[in-house]
């Protein structure tokens, strides 16, 4: 990490640095060859020819005003990062010796050790030391709190969408733009910058917990709100160029080296905001997602455009045929590359192809949409409901595309985020500020020892749950008290399942073991003859050891998550039977695991996984009971993500279920729940039946906003138009100076921006005719070879095109100096050492046929 | 984040601040001071002894007992009277007494003072018409007083953390051994006149130090 942050200081010296010397201090008049050099001994063009002496050069530095003013604000910034980096220093050094001295760990151990040991040590040093003065024993739930104070606190935004973050665009339509600077700049506003919401870094400023004089606070904010996004806007200019040169230094040479690489996705910033649970540190968040990650391309993949590959393969097939030509030629005699422009010509054409190929889906690939869907639930655990059974269409694509998006597209928004982020401050987050005040209002709950914290990651069904989310009958809470898509309990489940010892309230517990129970019961009771150890399951302990098989588990959780989505496919199955249903094939597979006769029992997996794991199930059986006690706890945490998975999949079906069977009762519920709530002072509703009839299915994706409640409303404080282009998914139309304000309760504040009424008209069918195109199980089989076929192929040709490209760079690269020479001269060069272009394709031509050799044993052993 | 802190109310007149603080703050050093420590060889040492005095007040019909200490007294005393001076343009204020440890750390930086406990002060001014009036006020802000003594006692008497006992090389961080005849936990007195409004600028500042443009 220190050796990171100098790295960091170097890299940003060096980024100013080689871009004033790029700009002021190069010939490149000798560089192109426009102007030619004398040099007595040899007439090759040196590289320092083509630099300018000294003196030339800080000549031209000093006379460009322009440049000095970047360099000085540069400077400025440096000096400030030099200085953070030293308290940083400090602050490690601090954090070091607490390891070494309180917890009693050696720094060269430290690399080895789990989080989950370091969380136990605090703990225990809390029973000797009393770091925390208010109480004898700290629980993981504090740790977590004060870790991700402010964390959680975005989640909670988030969830409840009243950050800015989804807008309607004109052009673009839905989309969302949340780059790290406008993160930056909302934790700025809220948590720490001058006069922010929190007097330090654990307690809200006590003016913000009394709701007496929430307006004027709200127009302090708003003001405050305006001043930094000006402050934004006037250094605009240099975050600008700073982003832009960052981004051409750190990336050209990947997009050189890999062009596929833009292709890539990733899981954007929204995205891991959006997917995050309450109370889940950094480092558990990635390894989700990045389990998710290959399901997730899988599924995007799915989606490739038939027209965009044909033309993707026509200009592939032009490409390539000019491409043979030039090779071919090269091959045959290599004074072709001394021609102008022909190297850099192979180059592009190279990585024309490259892009192409990334457009052109497989030939074998299988559209199962809903499958793959399913297996990303599992792993990132957070889905809009009316994901479910559309993961065909086109708009799940685009939803989905926002938590999962392009490489290139995160690195334009990079760029684009100096430009964009004072305007969605000043425009957007400013029309909120009440909201936020009154969010931050209603959310904060002073836990003693640990300070404020926001009342969502207390993680209190009681107080939070969602009574579509199995907490029916235990909540309390009003709509706007609610978490949307489950976040609480879902939340509740994963860290539960996290930190076993942890002891939650009663109430609390009680849910926990409760939902626990019915996975359970749901588990077995699927099977024909249950054995008795999956019986005496209670905790979630019994229920590892279960999984755990060795090496194979995970995989073959995958496969029954994957098949557990082919039962379900019967979609008449009445009331919960079918979610019980869609359970049963990963309970079969956790019997497996059990016991050997359980094994038998499974024969549709058995082919599949007992190759892998048969000796492991013989050694489960004999010895689960055993294991209960001696699981340590890094073997726990890492089988509980798996077991997280399961109790993921069985609240979403559950919930499919629950919103599917008694929707009119939700409705009506969620109506009533919000006529007795009173956290929102001065609200006055608009007609709240003719909205109330809107409230979509999916409380998150509420895609009929635009309903005439809303327009009203909005047409009423007299700004509709760019209202309603930059007015969250809340659709809140109250301007700043509108007397009253008008809330719109009954809409869910919840995640993503409507969609127009359009789609809305569209899912009513669209989930009836859910589920068809859903395979039996035996494609499963199928589809595992396609993979590996796929990936095989995939990593072979990368690997051709990687050497290519790092030819062409290294021939290119030296050619530039030698292109312009006379002919001779080049003549005599290729004798020498310089590198035959037959070696090099010859070398990486071999390459596949190697891999060739190996891939079918690789099939066999996993087949 | 991490220290008690409890708060006082009061409500009393101006001639009556200085000893209202007096008797408030006195009780509460009272319980939070020890005999000076006598190190004899390796570890072991011998606590002396703490006087203790009654004080009556001239303006409330009150007395309470403090440690007899004239240097304490002396310290406190002009804690007292420099926060009665600056209240007496304001109506409202706050002094606050807050119990800390030393942290040492090396050369560049200066001592971190952890704060374990913290007792606020607040007081209300009021004007008084005539003299019966001051008679009654006498009495009630007396009765109150009392009050506060037996709640403080209260919560010292709660069993609830206190600095462990530290060695002979660690007693500066904890205990204030500037005092010739008894030893006090180390404290310091603060006050305020009217609660201002926003962050210290010197956090603020270190906030944005710490963590500017992390782009």
């Amino acid at each position: 990490m220190l050796l990171g942050e100098i790295f960091e200081l170097v890299q940003l010296l060096f980024v100013v640095g080689f871009t004033v010397f790029l700009a002021n201090c190069v010939d490149y008049d000798v560089l192109f060859a426009n102007k030619f050099v004398n040099h007595t001994d040899s007439s090759k063009v040196t590289l320092p020819d083509a630099i300018l002496p000294m003196d030339v050069c800080s000549a031209h530095i000093r006379e460009n005003t322009f440049v000095i003013f970047l360099l000085i604000i540069s400077g400025v910034f440096w000096l400030h990062r030099l200085v953070k980096f030293l308290y940083n220093v400090c602050c490690y050094w601090e954090i070091r010796s607490f390891y070494i001295n309180a917890l009693k760990m050696t720094m060269s151990e430290l690399p080895y050790v789990t989080w989950q040991e370091v969380q136990a040590r605090i703990i225990e040093i809390q029973k000797e030391h009393q770091i925390c003065i208010h109480k004898k024993e700290l629980t993981e739930l504090d740790i977590y709190h004060r870790i991700l104070r402010f964390k959680n606190y975005m989640v909670a935004m988030v969830n409840k969408s009243l950050l800015p973050v989804r807008f309607r665009l004109p052009a673009l339509g839905d989309s969302v733009f949340y780059t790290r600077g406008l993160k930056y700049n909302f934790e700025l506003i809220f948590f720490w910058g001058p006069g922010s919401l929190f007097e330090n870094e654990w307690s809200l400023k006590p003016e913000y917990k009394r709701g007496g004089n929430r307006l004027e606070l709200a127009d302090r904010l708003a003001s405050r709100i305006l001043w930094i996004g000006i402050a934004n806007l006037l250094l605009c200019p240099v975050i600008l160029v700073w982003q832009i040169l960052y981004a051409f230094f750190s990336y050209t040479e990947v997009i050189k080296r890999e062009p596929g690489s833009l292709g890539a996705r990733c899981w954007s910033l929204y995205g891991r905001c959006y997917l995050r649970h309450f109370n889940e540190l950094d480092h558990e968040l990635m390894s989700r997602l990045s389990k998710g990650y290959k399901a997730a391309s899988k599924y995007m993949n799915c989606f490739l455009s038939p027209l965009l590959t044909v033309v993707a393969k026509n200009v592939a097939f032009f490409a390539g045929s000019l491409l043979a030509v030039l090779i071919a030629l090269t091959i045959y005699d290599e004074d072709v590359l001394a021609v102008e422009h022909v190297l850099s010509s192979i180059t592009l054409l190279g990585v024309c192809i490259t892009v192409c190929r990334s457009f052109i889906p497989d030939k074998h690939m299988v559209f199962c949409p809903e499958q793959l869907l399913r297996v990303i639930l599992a792993h990132i655990h957070y889905m809009p409901d009316h994901w479910q059974g559309n993961a065909h269409r086109y708009e799940t694509r685009d939803q989905f595309s926002q938590l999962f998006q392009y490489k290139a597209v995160f690195i334009l928004e990079e760029l684009l985020s100096p430009v964009v982020t004072p305007i969605i401050l000043i425009f957007c987050l400013r029309r909120k500020s009440l909201e936020i005040i009154d969010f931050f209002r209603n959310f904060t709950v002073e836990v003693v020892g640990v300070g404020d914290t926001c009342s969502f990651a207390q993680m209190d069904v009681r107080q939070h749950g969602h009574p579509a989310w199995m907490s029916e009958g235990k909540t309390e809470a009003s709509i706007y008290q609610q978490a949307e898509d489950g976040k609480t309990e879902l939340s509740l489940m994963h860290f539960a399942i996290t930190n076993p010892h942890w002891q939650p309230p009663r109430e609390t517990t009680h849910f926990i073991s409760q939902l626990k129970e019915r996975v359970h019961r749901e588990a077995a009771g699927a099977s024909s003859d249950t054995h008795p150890l999956s019986l005496s399951e209670s905790e979630p302990r019994s229920l590892v050891a279960n999984i755990l098989a060795g090496p194979s588990t995970l995989a073959s959780v995958h496969f029954a998550c994957d098949s557990s989505l082919t039962n379900s496919g019967v979609p008449e199955m009445p009331g919960g039977a079918a979610a019980l249903r869609s359970l049963s094939p990963i309970s079969g597979s956790l019997q497996l695991r059990g016991s050997l006769s359980a094994a038998h029992r499974a024969s549709g997996f058995t082919g599949r996984t007992m190759t892998g794991s048969g000796t492991d199930a013989r050694t489960v059986s004999s010895g689960s009971s055993a294991w209960e006690g001696q699981l340590t706890s890094l073997v726990l945490s890492e089988y509980a993500s798996t077991e997280m998975s399961i109790h993921a999949l069985y609240m979403h079906e559950l919930h499919k279920q629950q919103s599917r069977g008694d929707l009119s009762r939700h409705t009506w519920h969620r109506q009533e729940s919000d006529e007795s709530s009173d956290s929102i002072p001065d609200e006055v509703r608009s007609e709240p039946n003719a909205r109330s009839r809107h409230v979509p299915r999916s409380h998150t994706f509420p895609t009929t906003l635009t309903s005439p409640g809303a327009g009203s409303a909005s047409a009423a404080s007299g700004q509709s138009s760019s209202q309603r282009r930059h007015s969250g998914p809340a659709a809140d139309p109250f301007g700043a100076g509108a007397a009253k304000v008008v809330r719109t309760p009954l809409v869910p504040m919840g995640g993503w921006a409507e969609e127009g009424k359009a789609s809305s008209r569209h899912q009513e069918p669209l989930q009836e005719e859910t589920s068809e195109d859903e395979l039996p199980p035996h494609t499963q089989k199928v589809i595992i070879i396609i993979i590996i076929i796929k990936v095989w192929q995939k990593s072979a040709v990368s690997f051709f095109f990687k050497l290519c490209c790092l030819f062409d760079a290294f021939v290119l690269f030296l050619s530039r100096f030698r292109l312009h020479k006379p002919y001779e001269e080049v003549l005599s060069q290729s004798t020498h050492p310089h590198p035959s272009p037959y070696l090099h394709f010859g070398s990486s031509s071999s390459s596949p046929r190697r891999e060739n050799r190996s891939v079918p044993q690789g099939l066999s052993e996993l087949l | 984040m991490n220290c008690r802190s409890e708060v006082l109310e009061v409500t009393v007149e101006a001639r009556q601040v200085e000893e209202a603080m007096l008797a408030l703050l006195h009780t509460i050093l009272l319980h939070r001071s020890t005999g000076k420590f006598h190190y004899k060889k390796e570890g072991t040492y011998s606590i002396g002894t703490v006087g203790t005095q009654d004080i009556d007040c001239d303006f409330i019909d009150f007395t309470f007992v403090r440690v007899s200490s004239e240097e304490l007294d002396r310290v406190i005393r002009k804690a007292v009277s420099e926060f009665k001076d600056a209240l007496s343009s304001d109506g409202m204020g706050q002094i606050s007494l807050e119990f800390y440890q030393k942290k040492k750390s090396r050369w560049p930086f200066s001592d971190e003072c952890i704060p374990w406990e913290v007792w606020s002060i607040k007081v209300n001014m009021v004007n008084l018409a005539n003299e019966q009036e001051r008679q009654i006020c006498r009495e009630k802000v007396g009765e109150k007083l009392g009050d506060k003594v037996i709640n403080v006692v209260e919560v010292i008497n709660r069993h609830e953390y206190l600095p462990k006992m530290p060695t002979q090389s660690e007693v500066d961080n904890v205990f204030d051994t500037s005092l010739k005849d008894v030893q006090p936990y180390l404290y310091k007195i603060t006050y305020q006149i009217t609660d201002s409004l926003g962050t210290s600028v010197s956090t603020t500042m270190r906030r944005l130090i710490k963590d500017t443009l992390a782009l």
